[in-house]
């Protein structure tokens, strides 16, 4: 495991923290040289999980922390995000309908289904009191990854 | 910077339609603004809506909710909502949610207004 393939950081359960999130999915992106459209999916899927987490999560309000561990391996991504919330199992969440007239579409679980189209792993468990999902995925490069000195 | 200044909006009359410019992210913390800025162009009796995406970089499920429930109340009352000048990325996130069977994209806000 490469020390530039990882960043662990923890944000507020405040929705203004989506500035940060995208900030480190960056910032890791930047050094472990993963492609710009990888990182735009990457970014969109936690978006929707920490939105979600955020919003339903913590019903009785306060401040709460929700933990991020990445993890970039030259051909994956590892994500674990760890929250205190009430008990939600993302990948046991019904699939959104099949494209339907646009007087019928729902929007609920839409979130959902943009996470599951964008990462091509996602399993859940719950443990300690805590929410942890695990998400992966493929990092498709173009040429092999550059070796940086230093 | 300040996380509201994150996606700027400009609108303006184009003969019976509404063009809206938007630029930035189109995220839960900024769909908020665009869903006002619809909803009282709507309410002013706008049936006749444009959205335009060219510098728009980036949406999430937040921002597709305004979408769909604006297309839903201009529908309603016999109006249209058409887009324009998507990126290839937030096209991808729109097909992906499959908005593009309902909604037309199309390349340039005259070839949207056009269709008004």
């Amino acid at each position: 495991m490469n020390a530039q393939g990882c960043l662990v950081f923890e944000l507020k359960n405040d929705i203004r923290e989506l500035a940060a999130l995208s900030r480190h999915v960056e910032a890791l992106g930047r050094r472990a040289g993963i492609p710009a459209r990888t990182l735009l999916e990457v970014n969109l899927a936690l978006d929707e999980l920490f939105t979600n987490i955020i919003t339903y999560g913590f019903p009785q309000g306060g401040e709460h922390r929700i933990r991020f561990h990445l993890r970039a391996d030259p051909r994956r991504l590892t994500i674990v995000i760890e929250d205190e919330g009430v008990p939600f199992d993302p990948v046991a969440c019904a699939p959104v309908e099949a494209p339907c007239p646009l007087e019928e579409r729902r929007v609920g679980g839409l979130g959902l289904h943009l996470v599951r189209n964008l990462m091509d792993e996602m399993s859940y468990r719950r443990t300690q009191g805590k929410n942890v999902l695990t998400l992966r995925k493929r990092i498709e490069r173009q040429e092999p990854p550059a070796c940086e000195a230093g | 910077m300040n996380r509201e200044a994150d996606m700027e909006i400009t609108e303006e009359t184009r003969g019976n339609a509404r063009l809206f410019r938007l630029q930035g992210r189109l995220d839960s913390n900024t769909s908020p603004a665009l869903e006002q800025r619809l909803a009282e162009a709507l309410s002013n009796g706008t049936r006749g809506v444009v959205i335009d995406f060219k510098h728009l970089d980036y949406i999430s499920s937040a921002g597709l909710r305004v979408i769909l429930k604006t297309a839903k109340a201009l529908k309603r009352d016999n109006g249209k909502l058409l887009l324009c000048c998507m990126q290839d990325y937030v096209k991808e996130v729109f097909e992906i949610a499959g908005f593009d069977s309902f909604l037309p994209i199309l390349p340039s806000p005259e070839d949207a207004l056009r269709e008004i």
